[in-house]
């Protein structure tokens, strides 16, 4: 299939890369309007405590514009995780709050002529704290002692099964079960959060933000402000990184606010601590895992059990409990299955998307309890989860899983277990890894397997609106609401219309979402979607233009359509005269009184999972509990990859903070919900000199409704190494840690 | 006071605060923008600029420092022409993906190869130890630096 292709799995250059090497490119921090005037949040200290603000020293400073609290913004609740109308779920947010509920907290803005005078405005503010309890973690949010909001701290319940789980567990030789944790994580985009807004001529509010679903932040600021969408224009700028934390808005109705108040473009820009403190972080988790296994090795039964962090306020609470549990139906065949997934409210900061959403956790303890059920048997790891597997599906319109989600698809996971433990040399390793131990270094293997979807299929709208066009100058403007976060998102689709067209990518322009330019799209750069959702559409799109440009052709030169070619951008037959595109795009007008384009609401019709089976080799100090990574192979069920270079790049930076996970970040707080890690100096994540090479292998059996077979690769490139890197440190060790990190004391206290 | 500095190949008197950090100095008043700020503290390495030939966090400098210094970015290395050679293997490696972080990486790479044009890979790795990426697992900006230098 790869040698007919001529640009889809090829390596190409990213048209971005050189401005950003040169420090040309202009993010949100960069850019300034006439009259701007900064802003900086004032974020709370304290967890949860009723908050009284003197601004009157503040307004007094020189080029102190203005001051808001709670007072003067509008009180009308919004909820930030919703990305569009339907999205129905509790509103609890303002955009200033009187009660703070979490470290970080906003409690006030500041705006100022210029930085220096936010900076002093903030400092002049007397603030007091009425200190009132705070629950801060899941075992004291499950006390019910202290309620955060509502009735009581459990915010939200599901429950999932396949099957008769009890009749299961019966026909089980052993049951293995195993409890564990995971934490709090910080995104930790280099950029931190920013925005900027203005009103234009036209009354618009025009809100500039590096986000991940335009029409996601005008509804919010639609709802928070209570103004019309239509007057709200959100453009996407450059974004420094998001992985989930900047997909929620968390500055842009208070942006927008402050930029109709004061009649002037306001830009708001965080630090780290605001950004650590104030945003989304990855929902922390409790965990019990039950596996009923034969003596043979098939899993007969499972239950996970999962509690999480939902922090303050409501946001994702419903959205991670159902997407960790929907992706425990999917690696393994297991026929009789229960998952419970509970979210409480806790004094601290919101729970959000994150890169994987939901899988990382689901993963994260029971790919633990997948070895201890291999040990328990004496069997291979990696062969038991190959014995365990699912098989690919064929294609059906309308087909689901266990629990009544879209089919599986072509389902890959066992040939990553395969050609990786073979890749890996897994079985030679296994046999000699122990020659390597000394006292004091312990040699150790590792492997885990993990699922992940493609888009909203199956449980929200997932629908996209594509127009390509040609340009009388041969050029090919593609118009979809996407959002490139550093992935390779723009290229991608070049890549894909590229590929139909016949045209270079260079040839291709995908401008960033704007809601006043972009068609609507439904879901946004979320959900694992771009590629499979909105790929789809503009291949699907391309192919409607390609035959327009193949009609209006035989049309205008009298030829029939077999005999048209399509080649580098001309157009022709074998008897008549071929032509650049852009000339036809001319003809058309000229002659039909035709725009030579294509429009195309496209549905997604399927939501396939996507796999990986991750290997890695681990040398851990018994005397200090680091751990150094000495190999790590990578294999992921892509489908068809579009741009080998970025998919690679995709699969190492998952790894980086999947590996990171497993061994070193971890949001802390008190007792009090006293914010402990609050820079990089506290938040550890993995520098250039720890981080291992990381191999990677793609399984390319194609995905029938993809885009030349493709399908999602950077969230789950964030799923399975923790699990495979918390084994690998076990295996040798003789240990069973399932509390995420696994830090040098941790290490230490197991082995003690 | 009046700061005497070179500033990306330009010499440059101007009265400012010396207490204001340098990162600030450069954004706000010289337009100098490559230079982002990430923490705040000097760990993430994006706002890393060239003083004299030495990688350094601009956030933890003071303007007042760079008094008879001299100061380089991107910028001022891009209009010396010296940026040629790691464009190309930046683009072609894929070491970039969000950006952010890349001027500063460009930076630190710069400041190594002047003390050392043949470093090994853990050299580089040591080299860039300073500068956080959370795109791309640091494997293809080593990948480019390896490349650079071959």
């Amino acid at each position: 299939m790869d040698k007919e292709l001529k640009y889809i799995g090829k390596r190409i250059d990213r048209p971005d890369a050189k401005d950003k090497v040169l420090g040309k490119t202009k993010y949100t921090g960069d850019m300034s309007r006439h009259g701007m005037l900064y802003g900086k949040l004032v974020i709370s200290k304290k967890a949860h405590a009723k908050v009284r603000i003197d601004t009157t020293k503040a307004m007094a400073i020189e080029g102190v514009k203005a001051v808001f609290t709670y007072e003067d913004v509008p009180k009308k609740p919004y909820n930030s995780n919703q990305w569009y109308s339907g999205s129905v779920a509790e509103e609890d947010e303002l955009i200033l709050h009187e009660t703070a509920k979490h470290v970080g907290d906003r409690i006030a803005l500041v705006l100022g002529e210029t930085m220096e005078a936010v900076e002093k405005g903030r400092q002049a503010l007397i603030i007091e704290y009425d200190e009132l309890p705070a629950v801060i973690g899941i075992e004291a949010a499950k006390k019910q002692s202290t309620i955060v909001a509502g009735e009581t701290n459990l915010c939200f319940k599901k429950e999932l099964t396949c099957g008769d789980v009890k009749s299961g567990f019966e026909k089980a030789d052993f049951i293995i079960e195993d409890t564990g944790s995971t934490q709090k994580i910080h995104h930790a985009a280099i950029e931190n959060h920013v925005c900027m807004a203005e009103v234009d001529t036209f009354g618009n509010l025009i809100i500039w933000s590096p986000c991940q679903v335009v029409f996601q932040v005008q509804h919010v600021t639609a709802q928070a402000l209570d103004i019309s969408y239509d007057k709200i224009r959100v453009v996407k700028s450059y974004i420094g990184g998001s992985f989930g934390g900047k997909g929620m808005p968390i500055l842009e109705p208070i942006c927008g606010f402050a930029a109709l108040k004061t009649g002037r473009p306001v830009k708001i820009i965080m630090d780290r601590k605001d950004s650590i403190a104030a945003t989304r972080t990855r929902n922390a988790s409790i965990q019990r895992i039950k596996t009923g296994i034969t003596k043979e090795g098939k899993i007969v039964a499972r239950e996970i059990e999962i509690d999480f962090d939902g922090g303050a306020y409501l946001t994702n609470s419903s959205a991670i409990a159902v997407a960790a549990g929907k992706k425990a139906f999917r690696t393994y065949d297991i026929e009789s299955q229960k998952y419970v997934g509970s979210t409480y409210y806790t004094h601290t900061t919101p729970g959000g998307a994150c890169r994987g959403y939901g899988s990382p956790q689901v993963h994260a303890i029971s790919e633990i309890n997948i070895n201890n059920a291999a040990k328990k048997i004496g069997m291979d790891p990696v062969d038991f989860r190959i014995v365990n597997a699912v098989d690919p599906r064929e294609y059906n319109e309308g087909a689901v899983d266990q629990i009544g989600m879209p089919a599986i698809g072509n389902a890959r996971i066992k040939d990553c277990l395969i050609a990786g433990k073979e890749e890996f040399g897994w079985k030679e390793r296994m046999e000699s890894i122990k020659d390597k131990n000394t006292h004091r270094f312990a040699y150790g293997l590792g492997v885990a397997a993990s699922a992940h979807g493609n888009g909203y299929h199956g449980s929200f709208p997932d629908y996209t609106n594509v127009t390509i066009q040609i340009m009388p100058d041969s050029r090919v403007l593609v118009k979809i609401g996407i959002h490139d976060l550093g992935c390779g998102t723009v290229l991608t689709m070049q890549q894909i219309a590229a590929e139909v067209l016949d045209i270079s990518p260079d040839f291709i322009n995908v401008p960033q979402a704007d809601t006043h330019l972009s068609p609507y799209d439904s879901a946004g750069t979320q959900a694992s979607r771009v590629t499979f959702v909105c790929g789809g559409a503009v291949k699907e799109a391309a192919e409607l233009l390609k035959e327009r440009m193949i009609k209006s052709y035989c049309d205008a030169f009298g030829c029939t359509q077999d005999q048209v070619w399509l080649k580098d951008g001309m157009i022709g037959s074998q008897s008549t005269e071929a032509m650049n595109y852009g000339s036809l795009a001319t003809l058309c007008e000229d002659k039909y009184e035709t725009t030579l384009k294509a429009d195309l609401e496209y549905k997604s019709k399927a939501n396939p999972s996507v796999y990986s089976a991750v290997f890695i080799e681990v040398k851990v100090d018994r005397y200090l509990g680091m751990v150094e990574i000495q190999d790590i192979l990578v294999v992921q069920d892509a489908g068809q990859v579009i741009n080998r270079t970025l998919a690679e790049g995709q699969v190492q930076g998952g790894a980086q903070m999947s590996l990171g996970m497993a061994i070193c970040e971890e949001i802390i707080y008190d007792k009090k919900g006293n914010l402990k890690t609050d820079n990089f100096s506290k938040y550890h994540v993995i520098n250039t000199p720890s981080m291992p090479l990381v191999k990677t292998l793609f399984i390319e059996k194609g995905e029938p409704l993809g885009p030349f077979g493709a399908k999602s690769i950077g969230e789950l490139a964030a799923v399975a190494p923790a699990p495979a890197l918390m084994n690998a440190i076990n295996n040798p060790l003789g240990t069973n840690l399932t509390d995420y990190p696994a830090t040098p004391e941790r290490i230490i206290e197991a082995l003690n | 006071m009046i700061i005497n500095a070179v500033i990306n190949g330009e010499v440059v008197q101007k009265e400012c605060n010396p207490n204001k950090r340098l990162v600030d100095f450069l954004r706000e008043d010289m337009e100098v923008l490559s230079v982002k700020e990430g923490c705040g503290e000097g760990e993430c390495g994006s706002c890393t600029v060239l003083f004299d030939k030495e990688a350094v966090t601009s956030c933890t400098v003071l303007t007042g420092q760079i008094n008879g210094r001299e100061v380089t970015t991107v910028e001022g290395l891009d209009k010396k022409g010296q940026l040629e050679s790691i464009v190309k293997s930046f683009v072609q490696a894929g070491a970039v993906q969000c950006g952010y972080c890349t001027p500063g990486m460009v930076i630190s790479t710069m400041a190594l190869l002047y003390k050392n044009p043949n470093p090994t890979e853990e050299e580089i790795k040591r080299a860039l130890e300073g500068n956080l990426c959370r795109c791309t697992g640091y494997n293809k900006i080593v990948e480019a630096v390896k490349n650079m230098k071959e």
